[in-house]
């Protein structure tokens, strides 16, 4: 295997393990936003 | 006069209170938001149709990626302002990494910053070339252009696209550079406006597309796979005599991803608005990224996939590859001047937010540049202020110097432009996606949020979902580098050309910091203060404020001293010194908010009290708009009054009602106080600041006087005083102006104003002018009595 291949498999695994982690943080802050979105109590809107 | 003012302490040195808080309003999270999509939701006039030029028919699939991607970005952001209250590149790589990488970071930054500009310019531009010719084109079809003009262009007359839009850019920048050379102030105001009209294009822009869906149909674009996905040379750059990108898929997705990250270009403003942010700051924060989030998904996400589902193919590219949104609009249903009457709104909607972005660029560099020159990493020379205007001129013309010479080279090519534009973009975020990582292990102060989830072994944390960020832009900047040679060859340049410069600088002026250093420590003892109070300065309530900015001009600082005692009334003389967007990201020390032209201003300041032999209290305060920081600190400091010289910019009017706004901008409860304005001529305009009683005229009083008598005739009415008939009067004046009569009352006070005309409708009332007397006491006391209200009294009434 190539020094070129080598890296392009390592970014591929960065870019998908990236992207995996991504999607459960998306997950995990998309539920929190709901809460702060519904969370209005102290919205100030000047 | 207090022991702790001005005077020269026992070793001689003259003591300064330095404050490091920038003064600022602060604003909602809708404002906020406004504010950053000025510059994040601009890239939805450009980014598609990069994108679909780089890799084909299935870019909106990468550019909604990234745009849910940047959602992750943003949690980035929210931690690392939940760390500083400053959270920008520069002071969370500097934290993290080092000056070095710091000054690197910053370079990319910068080159992100500089090309908005061109990027920005070039796409407005391109839109109103575009419209011009589909306008003539289709005059033409009616035949309404004379055979005479068809002769003259050999056919139907157009533009060129390109030329028109390097004319456009040129001229937005040119104006934006004056303005900026003139010091125009940001309003978030603006922004919230020029945000409202667009949400009504995006509206009507989804709107009228769905329906065309529904009508004719449409195909989503095919899915990002590699068999779909069509380089060409240009956008394999280094690799397009590689087999490299057509042997892996995923390297395919990871080229898309890298050609449409242009989309998410702004995200640094979150961290530079955070500070302005209204209580809760970090719950704000985090609504502030949702509304962005959602807004920029759905405008720059959703419209490239409508691109490709409505515009054909024939035309897509080849037509309206640079002004795409116009050509989703010439491709709706519905009848041809409609869609071109909603093509030329998309066009002005384009001109104020590119345009504004424009202003961005240059605004957002400079407050970049003014801050790493704080550090002391850009020569001194750079940050001499104008004469006239007090802006830092030197900063601004390279800026704008290296815009014009970026539109001109590119000639208003928006995909070179582009291109290159997402190199800054990109390695922006690594360095600082790398330094939160960093910093996960570093750092040991306060952290009020985390990026999620955290995994934790034996008592380590594991920062999966920075990590994952983390990973996704790093593998996606490196593989920018292979396949963007513009953008690679010219970012590089750049950042190292900028790299060097701030290293340079660096080493000069730490010599010769130290050399002035221990001068200003001869001369100055700085008091370092986080906020500005009474106490910390040392000074009595009914105190005079002058601000003061040109050492040239300090006439209304001799009007004061000659006119004051000290024994009853304390001098405080103050500098605002102006940061902007990108510098109050940052946090700032002494040194940096007191500097070699502060030390000449005071040194001034110091020997014109010397020569009236009086004593003033001197005072630093950093700020985003001068008018605020004046009101605040006339606020806070209990002053009676605040003099100030007469403006080259407005006229004195103007300067009492931008201060009289800037004071009603401040929380309840607050003190009024007087501003006097004094012209070179020795002419005082004296007004009042904040809610008082107004001058009444004569024949009001005798108006009033009347009914008076009139009412205490009444029976029962024998005890009512003026006062109560006022009351009333106000009272029903309230009611009707609230009800149905609110339009005849206005139409009224018009004839009125224009019967009896004033300068300007103001918050701050003109109560009295002072001419220019003999210059001889004439109190008891050896004061005159034109000046200053005395902290017992009002000697101007």
């Amino acid at each position: 295997m190539s020094l070129s291949v080598l890296l392009v498999k390592i970014l591929e695994f960065m870019f998908v393990a990236g992207w995996a982690g991504s999607v459960i943080v998306l997950l995990l802050t998309g539920y929190e936003d709901v809460g702060t979105l519904l969370d209005r109590k102290d919205e100030n809107s000047h | 006069m207090s022991s702790t003012s001005n005077a020269p302490t026992g070793n001689n040195r003259v003591r300064i209170v330095v404050a490091t808080s920038v003064m600022l309003t602060f604003i909602s999270y809708w404002r906020a938001a406004a504010v950053i999509l000025n510059d994040l939701g601009s890239s939805a006039f450009y980014a598609g149709g990069i994108a679909e030029q780089a890799i084909g028919k299935s870019a909106p699939w990468f550019v909604l990626g990234v745009m849910l991607f940047a959602f992750a970005v943003r949690a980035v952001y929210v931690e690392s302002c939940s760390m500083f209250v400053r959270g920008g590149v520069y002071r969370v790589v500097k934290e993290a990494l080092g000056g070095t990488l710091a000054k690197l970071s910053v370079s990319a930054l910068m080159f992100d910053y500089i090309l908005t500009g061109p990027v920005s310019g070039v796409s407005a531009g391109q839109y109103i070339a575009g419209l011009i010719n589909d306008t003539i084109a289709i005059a033409d079809a009616h035949g309404w252009v004379p055979a005479a003009i068809h002769r003259i262009f050999h056919g139907t007359p157009q533009v060129g696209e390109n030329a028109t839009a390097v004319v456009f850019a040129v001229a937005v920048t040119l104006y934006f550079w004056w303005q900026n050379i003139k010091g125009i102030e940001e309003s978030s105001e603006k922004a919230l406006w020029v945000m409202q009209i667009t949400t009504v294009m995006v509206v009507m822009l989804l709107g009228w597309s769905f329906f065309t869906l529904l009508k004719v149909g449409g195909h989503l674009p095919p899915f990002p796979t590699l068999a779909n996905i069509h380089y060409t040379d240009e956008s394999l750059g280094f690799w397009k005599h590689s087999k490299l990108p057509h042997m892996f898929g995923i390297l395919g997705l990871i080229i898309g991803f890298g050609h449409s990250v242009l989309a998410m270009s702004g995200e640094e403003s979150l961290a530079q608005v955070y500070r302005e942010l209204a209580h809760p700051k970090l719950k704000n924060l985090k609504r502030t990224a949702i509304v962005i989030g959602v807004y920029s998904f759905v405008f720059t996400g959703l419209v490239s996939l409508l691109a490709v589902m409505l515009i054909p193919d024939n035309v897509r590219m080849k037509v309206y590859s640079d002004n795409l949104i116009a050509g989703l609009a010439m491709n709706m249903v519905g009848p041809q001047v409609l869609r071109l009457a909603f093509r030329a709104f998309v066009v002005v909607v384009g001109f104020l937010i590119l345009s504004g972005a424009v202003n961005t660029a240059i605004v957002g560099s400079n407050g970049v540049l003014n801050r790493v020159s704080e550090d002391g990493v850009l020569a001194d020379w750079f940050r001499r202020p104008h004469k006239r205007y007090g802006t830092t001129y030197r900063i601004i013309n390279l800026i704008v110097g290296l815009q014009l010479f970026t539109i001109i080279v590119s000639w208003g090519n928006i995909y070179t432009l582009g291109e290159a534009y997402a190199f800054g973009v990109v390695w922006s975020f690594v360095f600082k996606t790398i330094s939160m990582l960093v910093l996960r292990y570093r750092y040991k102060g306060v952290r009020n949020w985390k990026v999620p989830p955290n995994l934790h072994l034996f008592g380590v944390e594991i920062p999966i979902g920075l990590a994952s960020v983390g990973m996704v832009l790093l593998s996606t900047a490196i593989v920018n580098l292979f396949t963007k040679s513009v953008a690679t060859v010219s970012g590089l340049i750049f950042s190292i050309v900028f790299f060097a410069i701030f290293t340079f600088s660096e080493k000069v002026n730490r010599r010769k910091h130290a050399h002035s250093l221990a001068q200003m420590k001869e001369q100055f003892q700085l008091q370092q203060a986080e906020s500005v109070e009474r106490e910390t300065v040392g000074i009595r309530a009914g105190n005079v404020l002058i601000p003061v900015r040109d050492y040239n001009t300090l006439n209304h600082l001799k009007w004061v001293l000659d006119r004051t005692n000290p024994r009853e009334q304390d001098v405080v003389v103050m500098s605002a010194r102006i940061s902007q967007y990108g510098t109050a990201a940052y946090g700032l020390s002494t040194e940096q908010v007191f500097s070699e032209y502060e030390q000449t201003l005071f040194t001034r300041a110091v020997s014109v009290a010397e020569s009236f032999g009086k004593k003033i209290s001197l005072l630093v305060v950093p700020a985003r708009d001068p008018w605020s920081a004046i009101a605040q600190t006339a606020h806070n400091l209990e002053s009676s009054a605040v003099v100030a010289g007469v403006s080259s910019k407005m006229t004195t009017a103007e300067q009492a009602f931008n201060l009289g706004s800037a004071w009603e901008a401040i929380p309840e409860p607050k003190r009024q106080f007087l501003l006097q304005i004094v012209a070179p001529n020795g002419n005082v305009d004296t007004f009042r600041i904040g809610p008082h009683t107004p001058t009444m005229k004569n024949e009001d009083v005798v108006l009033l006087h009347r009914l008076w008598l009139k009412i205490t005739r009444e029976p029962g009415l024998e005890n009512v005083h003026h006062h109560d008939i006022l009351t009333e009067a106000l009272t029903r004046f309230e009611k009707d102006y609230g009800a149905h009569e609110r339009e005849g009352i206005c139409e009224e006070l018009r004839l009125r104003a224009d019967a009896d005309p004033m300068p300007i409708r103001r918050i701050a009332d003109q109560i009295q002018t002072v001419q220019p007397g003999p210059n001889r006491p004439d109190r008891d006391d050896g004061y005159r009595s034109d000046g200053p209200p005395t902290p017992d009294g009002d000697s101007s009434e």
